[in-house]
């Protein structure tokens, strides 16, 4: 699967460009991190590449075509292929089973002993049937990144990931994405702080500088990956 | 005299009627509002809360002067009958229904959009969740208009009359009870109307937690 974006603007309220003449592709299974300081357009981005907002100006290929002018049946389709997950979390009336098993629900799957592994890994399994409203914020990060890994999808896109959640669990994400990427599929992360253990395992590091991509390095320090 | 209980019926029949009615309107109208930009949407909005506060006796005189005979919508025959209360008792309650929900619905129309779509949902599940998540915000907006339709005098005064058998509601019972010297009725009166009251402001803030645990 290839995301390309072709001259990507964006404006929130049509004023001011929040992302400006964007270009990127990716392609390469990998793990791709966004770094930039606070408000630089990195939400933004990943929202773009995930195909959930619409640019103002210029166009997002999926494998060669322009997304925003297909049919809303293969709209839904695509979207299976890429989840995700916001900063905050976002979560929705009911019980945490309820909020963890939307994502499948909405695809109408069903996915019973994975799902459960994937809950216990990251320490839900306790406060399954609780109202998610009574998670800690770590919990509740925790819940919307499993919400989003049982899906396994093509594209992976986790908005500050790490925030909320403990060290155990970075750790634990970290093995994650290092897996789904060693199976070929494509993370995209956006983080406002580098972690080193995802120095040495990203593909590429897009620096975002106040709505435009200044840079784009392609770390080559783990050939293996 | 009319006895307590058929005042009470009366009033809670004209008063569920017109919230009913505003509630209606202020979901369609916070829904229409949604996809405006958001500077739009609040200027529409505000012109919705110079209107909560509205002096109810106002409204109640501006209906007078369209349903009185002679005047412009006098052919309708309605001034002091259920139904020109009802009309009253919905345009007391429409502003308070409406901004109560707006921001709620607009707020969580882009919450529920992104998170389904993030989900690979499709556009028609949006709707379905985003009816699911409102459920407490549309029950809490239908029993603040209905409170403040039910505890409002003015307009049920001008252009209902407090006819007994027919238009008297609670707050003109307890107005004409009072002005006849009968306090006892009156008290009596006030306690029905304070009990409901009282018991949808204990609902309300109990839905309240559901409403509003997602911001804190
Ligand atoms: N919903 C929104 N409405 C208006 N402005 C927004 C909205 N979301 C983000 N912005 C603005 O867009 C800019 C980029 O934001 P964002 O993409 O969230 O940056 P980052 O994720 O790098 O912190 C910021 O200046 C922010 O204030
Ligand atoms: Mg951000």
């Amino acid at each position: 699967m290839e995301i390309e974006l072709k001259n990507i603007w964006y404006s929130y309220d049509s004023y001011t460009y929040v992302l400006k003449d964007v270009n990127l592709v990716l392609r390469e299974p990998g793990l791709y991190v966004v770094v930039g300081p606070n408000g630089s357009g990195k939400t933004t981005l990943l929202k773009i590449l995930s195909l959930i907002i619409k640019p103002s100006k210029g166009s997002v290929l999926v494998n060669g075509r322009d997304f925003w002018v297909l049919g809303d049946d293969e709209k839904s389709l695509i979207r299976k292929s890429i989840v995700y997950v916001h900063d905050k979390p976002v979560l929705l009336r009911g019980s945490v089973r309820y909020n963890v098993e939307l994502g499948l629900r909405l695809r109408g799957e069903k996915r019973g002993d994975e799902v459960l592994e994937y809950i216990s890994r990251y320490g839900l399994r306790e406060v399954l049937d609780k109202p998610v409203n009574k998670l800690s914020a770590g919990q509740a990060k925790a819940m919307t990144i499993v919400r989003a890994l049982i899906l396994k999808p093509k594209i992976l896109a986790l908005d500050e990931p790490f925030t909320f959640l403990d060290n155990t669990k970075v750790k634990l994400l970290i093995e994650d994405i290092q897996r789904i990427v060693r199976d070929g599929g494509i993370v995209v992360i956006a983080t406002h702080y580098m972690y080193r253990d995802l120095e040495d395992i990203s593909k590429n590091v897009i620096e975002v500088v106040n709505g435009e991509v200044a840079t784009l390095s392609s770390v080559k320090k783990n050939p293996t990956l | 005299m009319e006895s307590i209980t058929s005042v009470t019926l009366r009033s809670l029949y004209i008063s569920s009627i017109a919230s009913l009615i505003a509630f209606s309107l202020a979901l369609a109208i916070s829904i229409a509002l949604s996809s405006l930009s958001r500077r739009r949407a609040e200027m529409v909005l505000s012109i919705f809360e110079i209107f909560v506060g509205f002096p109810t006796i106002v409204i109640g005189v501006v209906l007078y002067i369209l349903f009185y005979p002679r005047g412009p919508l006098g052919v309708l025959g309605i001034l002091y009958t259920p139904y020109a209360i009802i009309i009253g008792e919905f345009l007391v309650a429409l502003p308070i229904a409406v901004t109560h929900m707006f921001r709620y619905v607009y707020e969580l129309k882009n919450y529920v959009r992104e998170l389904v779509l993030s989900l690979g949902g499709s556009e028609k599940h949006v709707v379905k969740i985003l009816i699911r998540e409102l459920v407490p915000i549309m029950i809490s907006s239908y029993l603040l208009a209905f409170s403040r339709a039910i505890g409002e005098l003015g307009v049920a005064l001008v252009v209902g009359g407090g006819i007994e058998g027919y238009t008297n509601v609670l707050t003109t019972a307890i107005a004409l009870q009072t002005s006849l010297g009968n306090y006892e009725q009156a008290i009596q009166l006030g306690g029905v109307l304070i009990a409901i009251t009282a018991t949808i402001a204990a609902v309300l803030k109990v839905l309240g937690e559901y409403v509003l645990w997602r911001s804190s």
